[in-house]
């Protein structure tokens, strides 16, 4: 062959490719089922069995997520859902990219069992775009039987005595928290030469590392094999699920306040059923729902009638590890607040950073 | 003439599209990406330097990348070492239970790459086989994880992965080596193991060579097995490229970290083609 004609024929190959790419993605549309795009695990139907009972034509369908990350990429990137479950965190994000319609609360009857101060992380300039669901702690797992003394704080995770044995979730926006509280800071308020501090501490962290955990079940294991003594950032459910085995754990109050996340449902932009977003969130936020996620997974619900009964009943354990008796709760814990862009590149670069030093 | 042409152009037509639509297009929108100031929004259509200047400016990523060849490197090493005497095995004294032989060696491939990974990690861990092992023979005081959450875990979890994709290759080379070549050697006087470096070795090295490739470029990208048994410093080039997409939102430092390593992937393979060249030409002229 001749290079022209080479050349002739790369060129129908690659416009009969480009036309495949173009068709490919003209062929994808979204209507019909309501799309939720969840964790892992709260796709039963126990959570959402009034909506069930009130639309039983509809057809729900869920889509997983792993990371926050994941989740908010996907829905830049075009994806259609009708629900999605962030962390309160990132809701700033969320509407500073203009992907999320804003939740009319006069329409969900179950509204008003909502508890206040967890109504309001769940707003961004005056309007709600999150409804509450779950909320709990980043902290301290200890295998009491194994460490020679019980840390208090959050700098005790530096404490040679524990080397080689301690843990820390792999995820920049819990651990630098960390890192600030070690060194006294305010996590959300830090200068670039105090951050710079925080990222220095966080290597120095290193020797003490078995490693950096990102698999909820593995740090589970390797607490209940005795690998790991001092597991970092850790969420009550940890307690709930190895204490269930019968380990030597507890769950501590660090001095400078345990970490606090809230979670919650969002009605994102490109939804075509609003209506019915609207009436699955209010099926999950009703109390016998919530209720059923309190004691599936320890975490705090977001509903006040359901907390109330989740304290008569549970078991009274598990109140004490998520204080659920102890009503400065909001005061005392150091609840994540939003990022912006900026500030989440910038920490995401520090935690980099540290992972990838000697 | 004209018809044998365009037969030729309707068989090349379908792989060359599947190839331009899954890597060549693929590739570009990476090389694309580099260049974007962000992956949304905005951002998506400003066009900056900004992250070859950060990946410049980044010390931490330079020595990751080049810990990650490291570990790349050693893992084709073992895997080469651990599966010659074994194709070797098959071919000349194996006999007639050759195949059956090797497909034994295939069979964990089929499994899972993550099955295969968890299995590791069992045999590694404080209540696993090694520690137990150790114990029993008093080599070590309490349960304990021999070698995991380390470089040294990753690599041995790899190199027990990576083995049988080496030892196919130098099995195929091993037996296309007529037996009369290796007669008439004998026959003229030469000692085997002059046999075996001046006849077998080099006809076989095509196939070492395609084995190295096998392993080296997969295992520099590797990502999952690092993040299973690698603990602190284990951790490889590719865990932060995987950062940069899943958690950090940086998929334009994502993308230009790709490509470093794919560049970086180039120039070694480069070099080590003309090293074996240069090297296979002494070899002939020190034995001569």
């Amino acid at each position: 062959m001749q290079p022209h004609r080479i050349v002739r024929w790369l060129c129908r190959v690659l416009a009969l490719a480009m036309a495949l790419a173009l068709a490919a993605c003209a062929g994808q549309k979204a209507s019909g089922p309501l799309i939720v795009l969840d964790w892992s695990g709260y796709e039963q139907e126990v959570f959402w069995q009034e909506f069930k009972q009130a639309h039983p034509n509809v057809q729900v369908q869920h889509t997983f997520f792993a990371e926050d990350a994941e989740a908010f990429a996907k829905l830049q990137s075009g994806f259609v859902a009708d629900l999605v479950h962030p962390n309160s965190s990132w809701l700033q994000l969320y509407v500073d990219n203009d992907l999320l319609q804003p939740i009319d609360t006069s329409k969900l009857k179950n509204w008003p069992q909502i508890m206040e101060p967890l109504a309001k992380m769940g707003q961004v300039n005056g309007k709600q775009y999150m409804a509450p669901w779950e909320w709990g702690y980043d902290s301290i797992l200890v295998r009491t039987d194994k460490v020679p003394e019980m840390p208090d704080s959050w700098a005790d995770l530096w404490d040679p005595r524990y080397q080689g044995h301690v843990s820390i979730f792999d995820s920049a926006e819990s651990s630098i928290v960390v890192g600030a509280l070690a060194l006294g800071y305010d996590p959300y308020n830090m200068t670039d030469q105090q951050l710079e501090e925080v990222k220095q501490k966080l290597i120095a962290l290193k020797p003490n590392l078995l490693g950096y955990w990102t698999d909820y079940t593995e740090i589970n294991q390797q607490v209940a094999s005795g690998e790991v003594w001092v597991a970092a950032n850790t969420w009550p459910d940890a307690y709930v699920a190895l204490k269930a085995e019968g380990i030597a754990v507890d769950y501590i109050t660090p001095k400078e306040g345990r970490i606090g996340w809230v979670y919650g449902y969002c009605i994102p932009k490109s939804s075509k059923n609003p209506g019915l977003a609207h009436a699955y969130i209010d099926a999950v936020i009703s109390k016998a729902a919530m209720v059923e996620m309190a004691r599936q997974y320890g975490y705090g619900a977001a509903n006040l009638a359901a907390n109330q009964e989740i304290v008569k009943t549970l078991d009274p354990d598990v109140v004490r590890v998520m204080q659920l008796d102890n009503p400065d709760l909001v005061k005392t814990t150091v609840f994540m607040k939003p990022l912006t862009e900026e500030q989440r590149t910038k920490w995401t670069k520090v935690w980099d950073d540290v992972k990838a030093a000697p | 003439m004209r018809d044998t042409r365009s037969r030729l152009l309707i068989l090349i037509t379908p792989p060359a599209l599947l190839l331009i639509m899954f890597f060549v297009l693929p590739m570009l929108n990476m090389a694309t990406f580099s260049f974007r100031q962000g992956a949304f929004g905005e951002e998506r259509h400003m066009w900056t330097l900004a992250h070859y200047r950060e990946f410049l400016r980044n010390t931490a990523f330079q020595r990751l990348l080049g810990r990650s060849i490291a570990m790349a490197f050693e893992t084709s090493l073992y895997c080469i070492i651990l599966a010659y005497p074994l194709a070797y095995f098959l071919i000349f004294r194996a006999g007639e239970r050759r195949v059956a032989l090797l497909t034994l060696v295939l069979v964990p491939a089929w499994t899972s790459f993550l099955l295969r990974i968890l299995a590791w990690k069992l045999i590694l861990s404080s209540e696993g086989l090694l520690s137990g092992l150790l114990q029993a023979v008093g080599l070590l005081a309490e349960p304990k994880p021999v070698l995991l959450y380390s470089r040294a875990a990753v690599v041995v979890a790899l190199t027990y992965s990576w083995l049988p994709f080496v030892a196919l290759p130098i099995f195929a080379a091993l037996e296309r080596i007529d037996p009369h070549l290796l007669e008439a050697a004998a026959d003229l006087g030469c000692p085997p193991w002059r046999a075996f470096l001046r006849v077998t070795l080099p006809l076989s090295l095509p196939g070492v060579v395609a084995g190295f490739f096998f392993v080296f470029i997969p295992t520099l990208g590797e990502w999952v097995t690092p993040a299973l048994v690698g603990g602190v410093d284990g951790i490889m080039y590719g865990n932060i490229i995987q950062d940069q997409f899943v958690r950090g939102l940086n998929w334009p430092m994502g993308a230009l970290m790709s490509l470093v390593m794919l560049l970086a992937m180039l120039v070694l393979l480069g070099l080590l083609v003309w090293l074996l060249k240069a090297l296979h030409v002494e070899l002939g002229d020190l034995i001569g």
